[in-house]
């Protein structure tokens, strides 16, 4: 995608966001000019959005290159990945597991260290912080079936 | 009690051994933020900003300002050695400090430019010091409706002084506005934009939204580019700079301190501004300008000093008003909330050992840095050896953490992961994350007061237009034009933005 559409794509739904507000607050009571209910700022903000989409997006088109957009990066896709399936495991596996699955596929899989390596490094690190965190700072952390 | 009494009280906070630790603790991880590309001051303080709840609030405070102003200091070791900023307020010492280092002078540079950090910061202070108590004096008469306008002008020059587009430093403060609304309405106590969940009450959790949309979109941007630096490393012994390196260096010093603290006190990217207003008016001033560009000292001594002399001024609107005036101000805001201190005109009546406290660890602060940055720069090169990848999930496990730590729910983890995916989308399309993150933590303040203003006048909108609004608005109007005169008269290239851009253009290719 270059870099003109792309721009124009985020500027839209940065509109489509603006008007996603306005009517959520428009639900919430606006009340009145002399009187502002709960509604009445948030629906100002949403109500603000949509104009200054247009500007970005037709700013995007008109100086915005024909250059691809370097998105999807492998590291970044991993990596968002992996932060996107802690909160799924940090309950129910704990913290130190999870946390020390998450560092072993990060050193693995970003930093291309081999897993003989990567999976008591990440352990000793996981453990590490654990210690720090629930031990010396008192942080009750998920312990899961430990 | 005098200022003077309370100044010493601050010092026995600061030197007692918890204050010196805290101290010592913040200006080293400051350093090593500051030291390692891609993780900056508002990054390495998010992160450290959950470890600081179990603390007093005064050595919090003390250990979070300590990063802000180690950063700036670790920031120069990369420009000089890598010519890689650490930090934006570091972009400019690029130009002239990597020039010098590969001449075999990064030593000069080095000590140059944490001698010139040293006086800024010592400069920026005194003016913190003897300006922030009458500020926050006349401050306390103010009402709701000249909080509003405060505030609104603060808005404003962000966005006027944004080094991005206009129009999407505004969107962002739109959004950062209406994040702020989420939760419960202070006012009627009606839940807004909680869609039934009941986290979601309490509001978005700013710890989580700042980690993400400052750290963990940092992190994302900086894997897109992970290759292993070659540095630049200079001896103990070559760190003693000439005779005429402190005689060229130190007029430099002395106009970036007056300069950085003036622009401290300007909203968005003062430090930032700060450094290349700095570097313009040495050029301007040289009687060598042919020299910058190519290893000038007064180019490394300029925007290092400017670029801590704002560290001090621009506490003077976050203690003074309550307003932050920078990202790392608005960290501290948060921090200082947390812990329920109210930054703000009253912080200085009621919690006098927290702005005290704070004053003086910042003197100390200084010493421990200017000893840190010299003796051991050859460690902090060394952290640029550890390949980056290795230090992401240790950076990301500390985060995960931390942001648990603080609500202990994973609704927080969820709100930082995809708050830190949304971020980085965003900065791949210039949209900037400090107007985002300076709006969501005055959202609330503009909001209530504005209620609060219009039911205390009956309705009435001319409430905004009293004689206390309309002399802030020109003063603040007069701050701002001189500044803006001030960096016309010495680049004459144009508005804060263009100049920003140019000047990271100069330098990030």
């Amino acid at each position: 995608m270059s870099t003109r559409i792309a721009g124009a794509v985020i500027a839209g739904m940065l509109g489509v966001a603006g008007a996603f507000l306005a009517w959520q607050a428009s639900l919430l009571g606006l009340g009145d000019l002399a009187s502002p209910g709960p509604g009445f700022f948030p629906f100002l903000l949403g109500a603000v959005l949509p104009p200054l989409a247009c500007v970005i997006g037709f700013d995007c088109w008109r100086s915005g290159s024909s250059l691809a957009v370097q998105l999807g990066h492998r590291n970044v896709a991993i990596a968002t990945a992996a932060l996107l399936t802690v909160p799924l495991l940090f309950e129910p596996l704990g913290a130190p597991i999870t946390l020390g699955l998450f560092g072993a596929a990060s050193l693995i899989l970003i930093g291309g260290i081999s897993p003989l390596v990567a999976i008591p490094a990440s352990g000793c690190a996981s453990i590490a912080c654990w210690y720090f965190f629930q031990v010396l700072l008192g942080v009750q952390l998920p312990a899961g079936p430990l | 009690m005098t200022g003077f009494d309370h100044l010493i009280g601050g010092f026995a906070v600061a030197l007692s051994w918890k204050g010196l630790l805290y101290c010592f603790l913040g200006c080293l991880w400051g350093t090593v933020v500051g030291v390692l590309p891609g993780l900056g001051p508002l990054a390495g303080m998010t992160l450290l900003l959950p470890l600081t709840f179990g603390l007093d609030p005064t050595f919090g405070i003390i250990m979070l300002t300590g990063i802000f102003y180690g950063a700036m200091y670790g920031g120069s070791t990369t420009s000089i050695l890598l010519r890689i900023p650490g930090e934006a307020a570091s972009v400019v010492t690029c130009i002239d400090g990597y020039e010098m280092a590969r001449k075999g002078r990064a030593g000069p540079a080095l000590m140059i430019s944490a001698l010139g950090s040293f006086v800024g910061g010592t400069v920026s202070i005194l003016g913190l010091m003897f300006i922030t108590p009458p500020l926050a004096k006349l401050m306390i008469a103010i009402g709701p409706s000249v909080q509003v306008v405060l505030i609104l002008l603060a808005l404003l020059v962000i966005t006027a002084v944004s080094a991005g587009s206009r129009a999407k430093t505004a969107a962002m403060i739109a959004i950062g506005l209406a994040l702020g609304t989420v939760g419960l309405d202070r006012l009627t106590g009606a839940p807004r934009f909680t869609f039934g969940s009941a986290e979601l009450t309490g509001g978005l959790s700013f710890t989580a939204l700042a980690i993400g949309l400052f750290g963990i979109s940092e992190i994302l941007i900086n894997l897109e580019n992970v290759t292993q630096l070659s540095v630049i490393r200079p001896r103990l012994k070559e760190l003693i700079p000439r005779w005429p390196d402190l005689t060229e260096s130190a007029p430099a010093v002395g106009r970036a301190s007056i300069i950085g603290f003036i622009f401290g006190i300007v909203p968005g990217v003062s430090h930032v501004v700060a450094t290349f207003v700095s570097y313009a008016v040495e050029k301007r001033l040289s009687k060598h300008p042919e020299q910058f560009g190519h290893g000038a000292i007064a180019g490394v001594a300029g925007p290092e000093t400017a670029n801590n002399a704002v560290t001090g001024t621009a506490m003077i609107p976050l203690l003074a008003l309550g307003i932050p005036s920078i990202p790392a101000t608005a960290i501290l805001i948060s921090a200082l909330t947390i812990h329920g201190v109210q930054p703000g005109p009253l912080m200085l009546t009621h919690h006098p050992e927290v702005f005290w406290g704070l004053v003086a660890s910042m003197y100390i602060g200084n010493v421990i840095l200017l000893i840190l940055n010299l003796p051991l720069v050859g460690m902090f090169v060394n952290l640029l050896r550890i390949p980056y990848v290795w230090l992401v999930p240790l950076i990301l496990i500390v985060s995960i953490i931390g942001v648990y730590s603080v609500n202990f729910s994973t609704a927080d983890i969820w709100i930082m992961a995809i708050s830190g995916t949304i971020g980085y989308l965003l900065r791949k399309f210039g949209y900037e994350m400090a107007p985002l993150l300076l709006a969501l933590v005055l959202s609330d303040r503009l909001e209530e007061n504005f209620r609060l203003a219009l039911t205390m006048s009956g309705g009435s909108y001319a409430t905004f237009l009293d004689r206390a609004s309309i002399l802030l608005v020109i003063a603040a109007l007069g701050l701002f034009l001189s500044g803006s005169v001030l960096a016309w008269a010495f680049t004459g290239r144009g508005s804060y933005a263009s100049e920003a851009r140019r000047a990271r253009a100069d330098v990030v290719p």
